[in-house]
């Protein structure tokens, strides 16, 4: 029985999960598209004093205004630190994802550690951690809603079921529980929809924080299309729009 | 409230959907950054008057009734009914918001709260809770294009003491056209505020730069897009709109009218005519060498507020500042300026829609950037921004002289 929940989880769930995603962001996207334009503009006028970056109207323009968040930079450079730090482990750690699989070697296909150590991990729950403590005091909690702090809980809990499997995988007398190469081969047969038993292929006590790892990244893939992390997709239109 | 009521106002709300409003309505983190953007909070320091706070109460109406979460998990998001109750908590953030759009600068995704504010206003309208003081002065200002003659006889009674005082000061003019009206083929349509004042100082400065031109039957001011009503607001400058195309005008200059000049510049469409504002138009004959100032007749230091509407939200930086340097050498900036300045306070109708007690209360910042700035005048570029600016002078003690440009320019212009 046990067994079959986890099975569920790590194979069928996956699928379910991220197809529910994709549907979902399309919807969400349809629901925008389907609106007017608005009527009139709703630039923003940059001045020649204020600093800027030179690109001036355009996506190219917005999309380095969704990348670099310079207004958080400029009036909350705290913030945009762990931002920074936030994002940019997000990228690295999806890149490592991809380097599991045995077609993808960025590090050779020998190596035992994910891309980073372990290290960008820590970084991606540090940032997170502070999110979640930034809404408990001063204004910011006084705007925060029950689905912001849910959002964040789940990411703090991805991030440290992704530590655990990291780190505690590698603190055993025997090194590595489960390798590198054991991740890659549960990860094709999900590509490859063999609906294979990753029990067989990740053996040992870790598989039920890997087996939790994957239950909760399935449960944000669910919730994503309705979570303000939307804004994936939405900010660079909505920078254009202010930058006209 | 009755179903029926509020499936009208539903509907009300879904009218003003459309690809900009939903993205703002949607994507807001309520990571706080545009929080101390608003003057109003950072006066307070009470969140129902920061730009997030003001935004949540109709995204909580549209989490309630336009998203699936809002039906499946109201408490995820904080949904909330439409009643009574609610309608006085939207009247109590729509109209104390100036529509400036400083938060807008702060926002990492540009969330324009001014936009959001205009699904509350509407909703307001749609219940007959809007200011009926803005809505009042938008009907008469209507009724003006639908009784020409009238209109016509009004104006030209304020035009006697206008030419009397002109004449008085240049005494050249005698024998001229001081006022045209009806003007057809001249090259500007110049829209005042149809009061003395208004009027003297554009047609002061349009006379001695030898100008084509032609007065405006109407005032620029849009009491229509103050109380959020687009459809009186359209029928307002319609008015304006339809002159300058009848008299077939090349360019069509508005006085400071921060509201006025950003409708007309981006808001009405591509016509047949340019728009821009009478300091644009000054700083145009200054270089042309079509005016000239005389430095020495203002005294003192000059700072400069930027009306949000003419500044950050239509781009008309420079032009002011040229002009001030031009019957100045003692021009001081405020900090901070341009993009970033602190809104008056006053802006979207609320100099005349709030009380005063409440303005002064959510412009202490306001007041403390003047201060900091110590000049002997304040100009600014804005009808609003002046009356709101003159009560802070008052309230706070800023022992400035507050002015518009246009009339330091009137001041210092050397009549040939
Ligand atoms: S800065 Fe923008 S995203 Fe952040 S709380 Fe304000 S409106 Fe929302
Ligand atoms: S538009 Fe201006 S007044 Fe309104 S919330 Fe934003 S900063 Fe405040």
């Amino acid at each position: 029985m046990v067994n079959a929940f986890w099975y569920f989880v790590m194979v069928p769930m996956v699928y379910i999960s991220v197809i529910w995603c994709l549907v979902g962001i399309v919807v969400r996207i349809a629901q925008v598209v389907r609106e007017p334009r608005p009527p009139h503009t709703l630039r923003i006028f940059r001045d020649d004093e204020t600093p800027e970056d030179p690109l001036g109207a355009g996506l190219g323009a917005a999309f380095l205004d969704a990348l670099t968040m310079p207004s958080i930079r400029r009036y909350q450079p705290v913030f945009w630190v762990f931002l920074m730090i936030f994002h940019v482990s997000l990228l690295v750690l999806v890149v490592a994802h991809l380097d599991i699989l045995p077609q993808i070697n960025i590090l050779s296909a020998e190596s035992q550690h994910m891309l980073g150590n372990g290290s960008v991990g820590v970084f991606f729950t540090v940032s997170l951690a502070y999110f979640l403590l930034r809404r408990f005091k001063g204004p910011v909690r006084e705007v925060s809603v029950a689905s912001d702090y849910l959002l964040l809980v789940l990411l703090l809990s991805i991030a440290i079921t992704g530590d655990v499997i990291s780190w505690g995988n590698s603190w055993t007398e025997q090194g590595f529980v489960i390798t590198k190469q054991e991740f890659g081969q549960y990860m094709t047969g999900l590509l490859t929809l063999s609906f294979a038993d990753p029990l067989k292929l990740l053996p040992g006590t870790h598989y039920v924080v890997i087996g939790t790892h994957v239950l909760l990244v399935n449960l944000l893939l669910i919730f994503l299309p309705f979570s303000n992390l939307m804004h994936t997709c939405f900010s660079v239109p909505l920078n254009a729009l202010r930058r006209g | 409230m009755e179903a029926s009521k509020r499936q009208d106002l539903l509907t009300l709300m879904a009218d003003k959907m459309n690809r900009a409003v939903r993205l703002y309505l949607e994507n807001c983190s309520r990571c706080g950054t545009c929080i101390d953007a608003c003057h109003a909070y950072a006066s307070t320091r009470d969140i129902r008057f920061s730009a997030v706070g003001r935004a949540q109460n109709v995204r909580r109406l549209f989490e309630n009734y336009f998203r699936v979460t809002g039906k499946i998990a109201p408490w995820l998001n904080d949904a909330e009914t439409l009643d009574e109750a609610w309608m006085d908590k939207l009247y109590e953030t729509a109209f104390s918001c100036t529509g400036c759009r400083r938060c807008m600068v702060y926002c990492p995704f540009g969330i324009d709260t001014q936009q959001i504010q205009a699904i509350a206003k509407a909703l307001l309208i749609g219940m007959d809770m809007d200011p009926k003081p803005l809505t009042m002065r938008a009907r008469g200002e209507i009724d003006k294009a639908k009784n020409l003659e009238l209109t016509r006889q009004k104006l030209e009674k304020e035009l006697t003491g206008v030419k009397a005082e002109l004449l008085e000061k240049y005494p050249s003019l005698e024998g001229k056209e001081i006022v045209p009206l009806d003007k057809e083929g001249a090259n500007i349509l110049f829209v005042s505020m149809v009061e003395k004042p208004s009027i003297a100082s554009g047609a002061a400065i349009l006379n001695a730069a030898g100008e084509s031109w032609s007065l405006s039957y109407f005032e620029a001011v849009n009491f229509g897009a103050f109380a959020g009503n687009a459809n009186m607001s359209e029928q307002i400058y319609g008015r304006i709109v339809a002159e300058a195309e009848r008299l077939r005008v090349k360019e069509l200059v508005i006085c400071e009218c921060g509201t006025a000049y950003r409708i007309m510049k981006h808001i009405i469409g591509k016509r047949s005519f340019r728009v821009i504002s009478i300091l644009e138009l000054v700083n145009r004959y200054l270089t042309e060498g079509r005016i000239k100032l005389d430095k020495s007749s203002i005294e003192g230091t000059v700072t400069y507020h930027d009306p949000c509407q003419i500044a950050r939200n239509s781009g008309v930086y420079e032009a002011p500042r040229n002009v001030i340097r031009a019957f100045t050498d003692s021009f001081v900036e405020m900090i901070p300026n341009r993009s970033e300045n602190w809104c008056c306070g006053g802006g979207g109708g609320l100099v005349i829609a709030q009380e005063p007690e409440f303005r002064m209360m959510t412009s202490r910042v306001k007041a403390d950037q003047i201060r900091a700035a110590g000049a002997d005048i304040l100009a600014t570029a804005c009808e609003m921004c002046l009356a709101q600016l003159k009560d802070l002078n008052d309230e706070f003690e800023l022992e400035t002289d507050v002015k518009l440009v246009s009339d330091l320019v009137y001041e210092a212009l050397v009549f040939s």
